[in-house]
């Protein structure tokens, strides 16, 4: 008897087909902005979505930027140019409100400040010389963070009070990230990674059985955790870090002392909103660990604390898994 | 038995096994490429450079950015900017990278420099 007569015969195409076409469709690009490219891979997504999530992303680079006016309304650099009341960009106010009122626990009201922008830009300038900033003018900065403050109005109108800039860079990613997510899930999309410098992560599930995926961690050697439908965002010196002296100077600035050496290499925290992400894993660089272990307890955030390639905290049910 | 059917199974089984035969080399030369690190250096989005890391060789690269040239060296498999007019020295300070999704970026010169097909996770962060 030949093949040609068994009954199965009408799976022959299928099969081949099956065989030849194994690989999943998968939607990739990148694109420049928050000063660092943010790597998007959406896996059930169509190119209209992919389209959206760069003009997204785009849309909050540029109302958030600090250094330059862009396009017809007031973004960022207008408000900190702006002595008298203007109205701004409509996303920028919700997310100036978000910002200034973060709605977490103690620690990210301690050590997260957008007041930041004037004394950021100028430890940026120092220690791109290799130079630590002088105490009198970090004192001086600090003092102009604490008489400065922003008035909300009606219909985006926004005051900013006193001489300090206000610098969006702590929060904006996880916040753009949560915008993402928003419209994913609108779309009833859930396999995909927004990668935002690799410091702000949104998660959906890999098409597998389990739908985790394998977040790798630099910051150890051949080590990675399970990760799905969450955000991963981290906060370290390993990348930014000044080395002077004996001191590794952070791109963190402790709005409290006005200094630049934080307490740990990095820290990773694991959340379901993305700009919580992001302002607590940049305050906890500045915390303790007791500090830590009550905002994730408050906060319902998940952490690793990471200092010369170990770890010296990791939330209850986190499990580090090695290649 | 049919002469002319057990010819066309024959036919059959041949094709199946040259299918199965090509898909089984594509396969195994993509794993090879991806134990392989290669850099991708881009200026303004376009690659103006790929350098193959697994050869661990110590070589300089000059790259024409937006804005002056930018000094690229490889060592042991990793890669790093040593050399760049930007103001703020970010990309240089960064070191040697020898990870996947870890790029060096000199935004004042529009380059980027990305390590792909050594990875072993799905994303990095840090």
């Amino acid at each position: 008897m030949s093949i040609y007569d068994m009954k199965f015969k009408p799976i022959i195409p299928l099969l081949f087909i099956a065989l030849t076409s194994c690989s999943a469709k998968v939607s990739g690009d990148r694109v420049f902005c928050f000063n660092c490219w943010t790597n998007i891979k959406l896996f059930d997504g169509n190119d209209t979505e992919f389209e959206d999530i760069k003009n997204i992303l785009k849309y909050y680079d540029k109302i958030s930027d600090n250094y330059s006016a862009r396009g017809t309304t007031n973004n960022l650099y207008q408000l900190n140019k702006a002595t008298e009341v203007i109205e701004v960009d409509s996303k920028l106010y919700d997310l100036l409100h978000v910002a200034s009122e973060p709605n977490i626990s103690g620690l990210g009201g301690n050590y997260f400040d957008y007041r930041l922008g004037s004394l950021s830009k100028l430890w940026k300038d120092s220690l791109a010389e290799k130079k630590i900033l002088d105490e009198e003018i970090v004192e001086n900065e600090i003092i102009k963070m604490q008489n400065s403050a922003l008035t909300f109005g009606e219909e985006n109108k926004v005051l900013k009070v006193g001489q300090a800039e206000i610098d969006l860079g702590g929060i904006v990613k996880g916040y753009t990230l949560d915008v993402i997510k928003e419209y994913l899930t609108e779309k009833e999309r859930k396999s995909y990674i927004i990668d935002s410098g690799s410091s702000s992560i949104l998660l959906g599930e890999k098409q597998t059985e389990s739908g985790y995926f394998n977040v790798t961690i630099n910051d150890l050697d051949n080590s990675y955790i399970k990760v799905k439908n969450g955000f991963v965002s981290t906060s370290g010196t390993s990348r930014q870090g000044v080395r002077i002296g004996d001191v590794t100077c952070s791109h963190i600035v402790n709005p409290v002392t006005g200094s630049v050496v934080n307490n740990y290499d990095a820290v990773i925290v694991l959340s379901d909103k993305g700009y919580i992400g992001d302002v607590l894993s940049t305050s906890m660089m500045m915390a303790t660990v007791d500090e830590i272990k009550d905002s994730e307890q408050k906060d319902n955030v998940k952490v690793i604390v990471i200092k010369d390639k170990n770890v010296i905290y990791k939330s209850e049910g986190i499990e580090i898994l090695h290649y | 038995m049919d002469r002319k059917k057990l010819r066309n199974d024959l036919f059959l089984i041949l094709g199946l096994l040259l299918v199965a035969s090509i898909s089984l080399i594509v396969v195994l030369s993509l794993k090879k490429v991806e134990s392989n690190a290669v850099a991708k250096v881009y200026v303004q989005n376009e690659v103006v450079e790929v350098i193959d890391l697994s050869k661990k060789e110590d070589k300089d690269y000059y790259i024409d950015g937006l804005k002056g040239k930018v000094h690229i060296h490889t060592h042991d498999g990793a890669i790093a900017v040593v050399e760049s007019n930007c103001p703020h020295q970010d990309c240089v300070h960064m070191g040697y990278v020898s990870e996947t999704n870890h790029p060096i970026i000199c935004a004042y010169n529009a380059v980027y420099i990305v390590i792909e097909g050594s990875g072993n996770g799905d994303v990095v962060i840090g």
